[in-house]
């Protein structure tokens, strides 16, 4: 397909675009051409089997669970049907007298009865099923607010301040239980609320017995599993609702509102 | 989930396929299989773990809507959503590039140290025929297209970012590109 017009600027323009330099309006212009006319169609898809192998080295990284389910909520697919959340047991207040039992039995009945990730809960539910860990910093500082949701298996960590880091370097949140070792919870935001999942061997350690530690890490995490890097914020898990945990459930409502 | 092998290309090309025909099991096979992958390349260019997953939920949606015109005589399924998603990453650059001009010196981050590929990461053929051709050329023009690729960045912000006039970048990219056109059509 080499004519003598493929040397001319439009192959470089479609090449620049898949490469991905071009600004905004030169990108549309080209979307545009592709939608529009053969000869573009064919010369980017020639530019993208030449440069995308380039994607081979990109490392791999494992997306949330929730990601697929929003999905499949977007999409309203019907298989495999997800668990739908018992409301009833959860507005049952002997339910949530477990949690002065012990946390792990609660999480067992998680395990049984847990949804995956919906739109935001309703706010009888905000006040009851929610555990919230300050993690501070050694100077005192708030770094981050952390809120677990339990009935939908999932964390909403808030930074009080953006917290500076190195190029290169991100902040990971780990659980320690109780005489156990870190456990690597996910990679949280510097700057804005992260939502993250929370499996249920993670659930099953949350209660007021763990702590929440923040590392520093590479932007992928930490290579090794455990932390590498300095740890720079850390908070006690408190589990009963109170003022505390009730405001910070008005960012989680934010924060779920803004990400679904 | 390794995609280097001609035997899992083919095995993406038919789940692919299948989910254009509205097999949902086909297309929840495909996302366990290609999500880490994408969402690795929408994490690199984006370096934010809510955008990337944001950019994520976009593609597999578009995937959803669009794999009906999927014609793997034109691409392999890998590309075609390795595409998908760096296009959405880049729109999504492109948006706060728009929302940043008011502070151009976020723009102005240092040039990613790390864009290379890790000496074990498995590669496919294509990507060794790529790695060949990329080492015929000049080392600042080699980093230079990595960086656009890895990135998703502007001719503009390359040129902020390695210190060179913009000028310079353009011809960098420019010849890098057709030099590698000619080395891999040979």
């Amino acid at each position: 397909m080499n004519t003598p017009a493929d040397d001319g600027n439009n192959n470089l323009r479609y090449a620049e675009y898949v490469l991905g330099v071009l600004d905004a309006d030169a990108r549309a212009a080209v979307a545009h051409e592709i939608e529009t006319t053969g000869e573009a169609a064919t010369a980017v898809a020639l530019w993208q089997r030449r440069l995308m192998p380039l994607a081979d080295t990109i490392d791999e990284v494992t997306p949330a669970p929730y990601v697929w389910a929003r999905i499949h909520d977007t999409l309203q697919l019907d298989a495999p049907a997800r668990v739908q959340p018992r409301k009833g047991l959860w507005d049952n207040l002997q339910l949530w007298h477990w949690l002065g039992i012990g946390a792990s039995v609660v999480a067992a009945a998680l395990v049984v009865v847990v949804a995956l990730p919906r739109l935001a809960p309703t706010p009888s539910v905000v006040t009851t099923g929610y555990m919230a860990s300050t993690i501070q910093q050694d100077n005192g500082s708030t770094g981050w607010t952390a809120t677990m949701d339990l009935q939908h298996a999932r964390m909403v960590v808030v930074p009080a301040t953006p917290v500076a880091f190195a190029q290169g370097r991100a902040p990971e949140l780990w659980l320690i239980p109780a005489g156990g070792k870190p456990i690597s919870v996910g990679m949280i935001a510097r700057d804005k609320p992260t939502t993250l999942a929370l499996d249920p061997a993670l659930l099953a350690r949350l209660g007021p017995t763990a702590a929440l530690a923040v590392s520093v890490e590479p932007l992928g995490g930490s290579p090794t599993g455990q932390p590498t890097g300095a740890v720079i914020a850390k908070g006690a898990i408190t589990g009963a609702p109170d003022t505390g945990s009730k405001v910070a459930a008005i960012y989680v409502q934010d924060a779920l509102r803004t990400s679904t | 989930m390794s995609v280097t092998s001609p035997a899992e290309r083919d095995e993406l090309n038919r789940l692919l396929i299948q989910t254009g025909r509205n097999d949902q099991k086909a297309f929840a096979e495909l996302y366990k299989r290609t999500s880490s992958k994408l969402f690795g390349v929408c994490l690199r260019m984006l370096r934010d773990r809510g955008e990337a997953e944001e950019v994520l939920q976009e593609t597999y949606t578009t995937v959803w809507r669009r794999a009906e015109g999927f014609d793997a005589a034109k691409a392999s399924a890998i590309t075609w959503l390795v595409t998908l998603s760096r296009n959405k990453a880049i729109d999504r650059l492109r948006q706060h590039r728009e929302e940043l001009l008011d502070d151009p010196s976020r723009l102005e981050e240092t040039v990613d140290e790390q864009p290379t590929p890790a000496a074990d990461a498995e590669t496919s053929q294509e990507y060794r025929r790529l790695e060949h051709c990329l080492d015929e050329l000049e080392p600042q023009q080699r980093s230079s297209v990595r960086e656009a690729f890895f990135t998703g960045a502007t001719y503009n912000e390359l040129a902020t970012r390695c210190k060179v006039p913009l000028g310079t970048m353009k011809s960098w990219i420019r010849r890098s590109l057709m030099q590698l056109r000619t080395c891999l059509d040979q």
